[in-house]
């Protein structure tokens, strides 16, 4: 049966993985410290001898798609002959299913002469909190009891659900191929189909994957479908890219440069045009672009009437007025009464607003964390504890250590952080 | 039932029959000689032929067996994390039917399928394509999760041309025994913008009115003005007479029967085509936008449209 060719291409082994060493060190360090492994295979990759690395209790692989986690996990399985039991997003995973598979699976004598058993819970960001109730806490106490590999995959394990998982486990990050690497492997795949690559044409697939090789093999076998054995670059432009994204910089030169109004408001039509990070950008961006405070003004004023239809479509639910407010945030903006000619370039600097929120996101969480604790033991909503109650424990907290304590026990948040959010 | 819709009766069975989209035509053309394909993913707005290109290419594919080897699930459906592990897992995993190389699975506007489910779908995509390939339609990419954009090859799927609408209405309007004016195709295109769809349920629509398709048939039909006869009331009110526009307005309400609301959204898309100055047009824009939330939040539409019109007619003879 023909596979599709990220299937058909799917490496096989570690040393076909495309430019994740550090992982492949890390992850095979691992499997060689503290389980058995074929002597040559540690040899070759068991490069890290770090404490943590020793220690952890298992492993989360950690990345953005088409970079390789879960075909890492099955590479390695089948290297150290390793019999792997996967549970996905696509599996129903109850405290009770897990019990019931991976009891099952470890009771179970292995077949085939493998060498032993590994668990791999797949996409465990897409646990679902109804669905697979008590599954978080059951993975946890799997990976607290088991004697055997346990691996993890997620594409965000930073969301504050996961951290009692990231706490018992070492997150091995997966970095985004470079442009280079996903041309290498393209370039492969044409010698292996008997196909004729263009490098430009290759280097525009690259380019518009934006380092997700999966994507870029599953164009690849688009442009070369039906036994195609030459591939330009003009096949690429009149076919189309991948979703062409735009950078904000793109979206907002797009928009300030715009010669007419239409022309302006056509910026979000772009499939990644998202209006509420172009609010944010263009608030920044006018005085960057227009030096005259009369025109600044303007825009801005019509910035803030764009910004008064938002909100009254986010109250009244009446999306017939988006329209309205898109036009006037992009032609509003773009077509001012004695704009000046802009210059070829603009530095567009990124929004200090952007900046603070990411710096301030872990104390952002550790106060979401308090108030939500205080919520549940309080009776009260989070609104009124973040208004009300904060304050009164901020006061009280000063005379009195063994409350922050007691907080940092609850909350699994050292005591010096608690101290910071009050 | 479906010989009932126009749309319906009409819709494409084969690439022949599709009008316009010849890049995708070429593309899924070859998918078929290839007997192989990637999981796909169409996107673009309502009417623009996403399902109908699915669905014919499922028959392109696998011939009268189509029906066996094909799994449709539309918004109607239920698309929720359970579904999507039980009954779509338990077709994927199954055999096709006859010769087919591979099932199809069909989830139409999948951007309004919850995160959850869409996750569901992630590794069932890699665990059976063996057996079975996806195709998701969309109408915003946005709504898609990043890992199943991942897994696809995304074609996008843009407004149809006013050639392609005009000729595929002018086809069904002459099987159908029906007359219908170049005004009446402007009209109607003017009304839909490019949907399909909605191109062919206005012709049906107004071909009820009158076997003889005018674009005063089709305003009456749908319930709005002759976009002719608004460019004239509108050049009358910022231009002319204020009085003879309001009494001219004053009569799409009350004689033709056209609700205040739309006549406001068709006032918003002539303004803009108003030969302006390009930085007036924000001013419009801004003055039809609060008269257009007014209305919404219980004023009197008349007054507001009045209003509106009088203040575009004060700032163009400002500027």
């Amino acid at each position: 049966m023909a596979l599709p060719w990220i299937e058909k291409y799917r490496p096989k082994s570690f040393a076909e993985i495309v430019n994740q060493e550090e992982a492949k060190y890390t992850l095979a360090s691992w499997i060689c410290l503290k389980f058995r492994a074929p002597k040559e295979f540690c040899t070759r990759w068991a490069k890290k001898r770090d404490k943590e690395v020793a220690e952890a209790k298992a492993i989360l692989l950690a990345g953005p798609p088409g970079v390789g986690k879960t075909t890492l996990v099955h590479a390695l399985a089948r290297e150290i002959r390793y019999e792997l039991i996967e549970l996905n997003a696509s599996d129903v995973r109850t405290a009770d299913r897990l019990r019931q598979v991976i009891g099952r699976g470890l009771r179970e004598s292995s077949l085939f002469g493998f060498e032993g058993k590994m668990v791999l819970f797949d996409e465990v960001d897409g646990l679902h909190v109804k669905e697979d109730k008590g599954g978080l806490e059951e993975i946890i106490e799997i990976i607290e009891t088991a004697k055997i590999p346990i691996i993890m995959t997620a594409n965000n394990p930073y969301d504050p659900k996961f951290r009692p998982l990231r706490d018992i486990s070492l997150v091995v990050n997966l970095k985004r191929l470079s442009e280079e690497e996903v041309v290498e492997v393209l370039r492969r795949i044409c010698t292996s189909e008997g196909a004729k690559c263009e490098e430009e044409a290759l280097r525009s697939i690259a380019k518009s994957s934006m380092g997700d090789l999966r994507a870029a093999i599953n164009d690849l076998q688009m442009y070369l479908s039906g036994g195609r054995r030459i591939l330009t670059l003009d096949d690429i432009k009149r076919v189309g890219e991948r979703n062409p994204q735009l950078s904000m910089f793109e979206i907002l030169d797009r928009v300030y440069k715009a010669r007419w109004f239409d022309e302006a408001r056509a910026v979000s039509f772009n499939p990644s045009f998202d209006w509420e990070q172009y609010f944010i950008w263009a608030l920044e961006s006018i005085p960057v672009v227009y030096k005259d405070l009369e025109i600044a003004s303007t825009a801005y004023d019509r910035l803030s009437k764009a910004d008064v239809f938002m909100g009254r479509i986010k109250r009244t639910q009446e999306w017939e007025l988006l329209p309205y407010a898109l036009e006037l945030a992009l032609g509003g903006v773009s077509q001012i009464k004695g704009k000046p000619r802009l210059p070829p370039f603009i530095k567009y600097g990124f929004p200090q607003r952007l900046l603070l929120l990411a710096k301030s996101k872990e104390a952002r969480r550790r106060r979401d964390a308090l108030v939500e604790y205080l919520a549940q033991n309080l009776h009260a909503s989070k609104s009124v504890i973040k208004s009300e109650i904060i304050y009164v424990l901020s006061a009280l907290s000063k005379n009195n250590q063994s409350i922050i304590e007691k907080l940092s026990k609850a909350l699994g948040i050292n005591a010096i952080d608690i101290k910071s959010v009050l | 039932m479906s010989e009932l819709f126009w749309f319906e009766k009409y819709r494409p069975r084969s690439f022949d029959e599709v009008v316009d989209l010849e890049e995708v035509k070429a593309r899924l053309r070859q998918f078929v000689k290839a007997g192989n394909m990637p999981h796909l993913l169409f996107y673009g707005p309502p009417g623009t032929g996403k399902t109908t290109m699915a669905l014919v290419l499922a028959r392109e594919l696998y011939g009268e067996y189509w029906r066996e080897n094909t799994l449709e699930l539309n918004a109607s459906d239920e698309r929720g994390i359970n579904v999507i592990r039980e009954r779509v897992k338990e077709f994927a995993r199954t055999a096709p039917v006859g010769k087919a190389p591979f099932k199809l699975v069909i989830l139409d506007e999948a951007d309004n399928m919850t995160s959850d489910a869409q996750q569901a779908l992630r590794r069932i995509m890699e665990i059976y394509a063996q057996n079975t390939r996806f195709i998701l339609l969309a109408n915003y990419v946005s709504g898609i999760i990043e890992p199943i954009q991942s897994r696809t090859v995304m074609i996008r799927f843009s407004p149809l041309p006013k050639e392609a609408v005009f000729a595929r209405l002018r086809y069904i309007a002459e099987n159908e025994g029906v007359k219908v004016s170049d005004d009446a195709l402007e009209a109607i295109y003017e009304f839909t913008q490019g949907d399909m769809r909605r191109a062919i349920n206005a012709l049906q629509i107004a071909a009820t009115v009158s076997k003889a398709v005018t674009e005063e048939v089709v305003a009456k039909a749908l319930g709005m003005v002759s976009p002719r006869l608004l460019r004239e009331t509108l050049y009358e009110a910022v231009k002319g007479s204020f009085g003879k526009a309001a009494t001219q307005i004053y009569g799409f309400v009350a004689d033709g029967g056209v609700g205040e609301l739309e006549i406001i959204k068709q006032i918003h898309r002539e303004m803009l085509r108003l030969d302006v100055q390009e930085y007036v047009k924000p001013e419009i824009a801004y003055i039809i936008a609060e008269a257009h939330y007014a209305i919404l939040r219980g004023a009197h539409g008349l007054t507001q449209i009045y209003g509106a019109l009088a203040k575009v007619r004060r700032l163009l003879k400002s500027v």
